[in-house]
């Protein structure tokens, strides 16, 4: 019988600064021991439990994708307790992480398909897992547009990344912040008001995550423009804590965050009481 | 069905001993919790039921899941000894049976390993659960409002009436019936006894207050989640928990760590949705920041939410959330309120 609460050992490679106030950065955590890397298999839209010890465990999307072999990566706002612990962490220190948990975004269902993803702020972590990897097996899929709003320009992370996927022919990328900033040229808007106004093909998969804020604002503009409910795809966010279905911290309704998410179609949270 | 004279009772409990470290109620001051004993003399045979529930043999209020130090993590060493618990009330058994579900099969999908608790499966596997008849249950108890009653033997692996002169014990599993025939003081039960159980019984059940049919409870529960009524449930609740706390199904835990230096220890503790830092996240954001909904979420999760996921409700009708409340809630009253509630049609 495994155990889901030992957490694997793992080595911070490299931390990047995502933003000037350094209030948000990404880890690149590499295995300390190969077994555990070969029976780490996850899918874009999974998470882990991120902990160091004795300082606590914290949930957090994997933003990296499994096509980057032999790395995690994961960005972490300081928030509370255990993410500050977390930013005072070295490069070469060893973290706990357990997962992968949870489903995964439908990346078999939108083959094929023309696909939006749509996200707000640092909630980008996910999502930036499955345009990875999507552009990792472009052929796959049919149009790519990807609608990313910030407060300010330099509240997006991954501007390395977002800067050369700007480049391609092959995903269109709608960078948006929420009021006018000097030396800004792109758009402007939050991020519902500008999904209603790229032009979107109602046939597409979308999957959108945010702030909650963002999320409600943005999921009756996707329901006007024609999007059904089986169509569009969201990430939820709760205090999951064992990740295994059994705390109860993450429940809603009778489905629990950890394992039959976080995922979730709009149509299966129509029916879940408490989802927003 | 056995029977063994009253005086064997301490004999009893050294032979099972031999193959298990025996449970069961101890008095410790004001209360009565499931302990384990070194002789019959500890128990305490006053009480129906334990304050504490004995959920905590298996799971307890704070269990380290693993220490670690500068040589790695360490998982605590397991039981020597499988539990047998002497004095369960069916109420419980059938919890603890409930709890397996939860802790031990994985959310019904037993391919997955990943979800299934260790923790609770090395301790709960090979236990032996006796219950034993309520003669006298209290006014609190309300179990037959789930098929069961003072007399339930679900879940049990050996069950045990106190006669006036003798218990009498039946082996209901395997397991029981085993344990029960290595025991030489045992001698077969004849008609006369098979009267005083029945006498025993008949008065048992006449203590027991009326049933109220739950037939419609989880579909009621499931249209009346938006409804204003549960404003009215809910006013009275200061959310101290005390109910979850003594509750034979709540399994909510926290985890948390203790740690100084380089060594220290992951615990997981009891925790209940009654604490509005169940669902409270750093950001501040709290999906369920109001005390109504948390009474919501408890009886919703009880009586609709796990019945979804395990085809029956999560309480057994124990009555401790009656006994310690501070501000006299009763379940029961909330349930038929529920249940008698009209549902104003929605002209929206």
């Amino acid at each position: 019988m495994c155990n889901t609460y030992i957490p694997i050992p793992m080595k911070i490679e490299r931390i990047i600064n995502e933003n000037p106030d350094k209030s948000l950065r990404t880890y690149n955590l590499s295995f300390v021991n190969e077994a555990d890397k070969e029976k780490f298999v996850y899918m874009p839209g999974q998470f882990c439990e991120f902990s160091i010890l004795g300082k606590g465990e914290s949930p957090f999307g994997i933003a990296s994708s499994p096509t980057e072999e032999g790395i995690l990566k994961f960005t972490v706002s300081r928030t509370g307790s255990v993410t500050r612990e977390i930013h005072y962490l070295q490069e070469g220190d060893i973290v706990g992480v357990r997962g992968p948990l949870g489903n995964w975004y439908p990346e078999e269902l939108v083959r094929g398909q023309d696909v939006v993803i749509i996200g707000g702020g640092f909630a980008f972590t996910t999502l930036r897992a499955m345009i990875v990897y999507m552009l990792e097996h472009r052929d796959r899929y049919g149009k790519i547009t990807v609608i990313y709003g910030a407060r300010t320009p330099e509240h997006f992370i991954y501007k390395e990344e977002l800067d050369e996927w700007e480049k391609r022919d092959d995903i269109i990328l709608h960078l948006t912040i929420d009021k006018p900033y000097p030396g800004w040229e792109k758009l402007i808007g939050f991020v519902p008001t500008i999904t209603k106004e790229v032009r979107l093909d109602s046939q597409s998969y979308v999957i959108v995550c945010g702030p909650p804020i963002m999320i409600k604002y943005t999921l009756p503009v996707l329901s006007e423009i024609g999007f059904q409910d089986d169509k569009i795809f969201t990430s939820l966010e709760r205090r999951m804590k064992c990740g295994i279905g059994k705390c109860g911290r993450c429940g809603i309704g009778s489905k629990y965050v950890c394992i039959d998410g976080p995922v979730f179609s709009l149509a299966e949270l129509n029916k879940i009481p408490e989802a927003f | 069905m056995y029977k063994f004279k009253r005086i064997y009772l301490p004999e009893f409990i050294e032979y099972l001993q031999k193959t298990y470290f025996v449970f069961a109620p101890v008095k410790s001051g004001t209360e009565t919790e499931f302990k384990q004993i070194t002789s019959f003399t500890e128990i305490d045979q006053s009480r129906l039921n334990t304050t504490i529930s004995p959920k905590e043999i298996f799971f307890p209020r704070s269990e380290v899941l693993f220490t670690y130090d500068e040589d790695g993590i360490k998982t605590p060493p397991k039981r020597e000894k499988p539990a047998a618990l002497w004095g369960m009330r069916a109420c419980d058994t059938r919890s603890m049976r409930i709890l397996n579900d939860v802790f031990a099969n994985a959310h019904q999908m037993p391919e997955k390993d990943m979800f299934k608790d260790p923790y609770w499966i090395d301790k709960y596997k090979d236990c032996l659960l006796i219950t034993e008849a309520c003669l006298n249950p209290l006014s609190t108890c309300f179990c037959n409002w789930f098929s069961s009653g003072p007399f339930d033997e679900t879940g049990s692996d050996i069950f045990v009436v106190k006669g006036e002169v003798d218990y009498y014990l039946k082996g209901i599993t395997p397991k029981g019936k085993e344990v029960l025939a290595g025991f030489e003081k045992t001698e077969k039960t004849i008609a006369k006894d098979e009267e005083e159980l029945k006498v025993l019984q008949s008065i048992a059940d006449s203590y027991m207050n009326p049933p109220t049919d739950l037939g419609d409870l989880k579909d009621k529960l499931g249209k009346i989640w938006d409804d204003p009524l549960w404003d009215e449930i809910g006013a009275k609740c200061i959310n101290c928990g005390a109910c979850a706390y003594v509750c034979p199904t709540c399994h909510c835990f926290d985890v948390s760590d203790e740690g100084k230096g380089n060594k220290g220890k992951r615990v997981r503790l009891w925790d209940a949705c009654m604490f509005q830092l169940f669902t409270k996240e750093a950001s501040g954001h709290n999906p369920r920041s109001n005390s109504i909904h948390r009474v919501r979420q408890r009886i919703m999760h009880k009586y609709n939410y796990f019945v979804d996921n395990y085809q029956k409700f999560l309480c057994t009708g124990c009555g401790r959330c009656v006994t310690v409340c501070p501000v006299n809630m009763d379940i029961r009253e909330i349930i038929k309120q529920i249940l008698d509630h009209k549902i104003e049609k929605k002209d929206k």
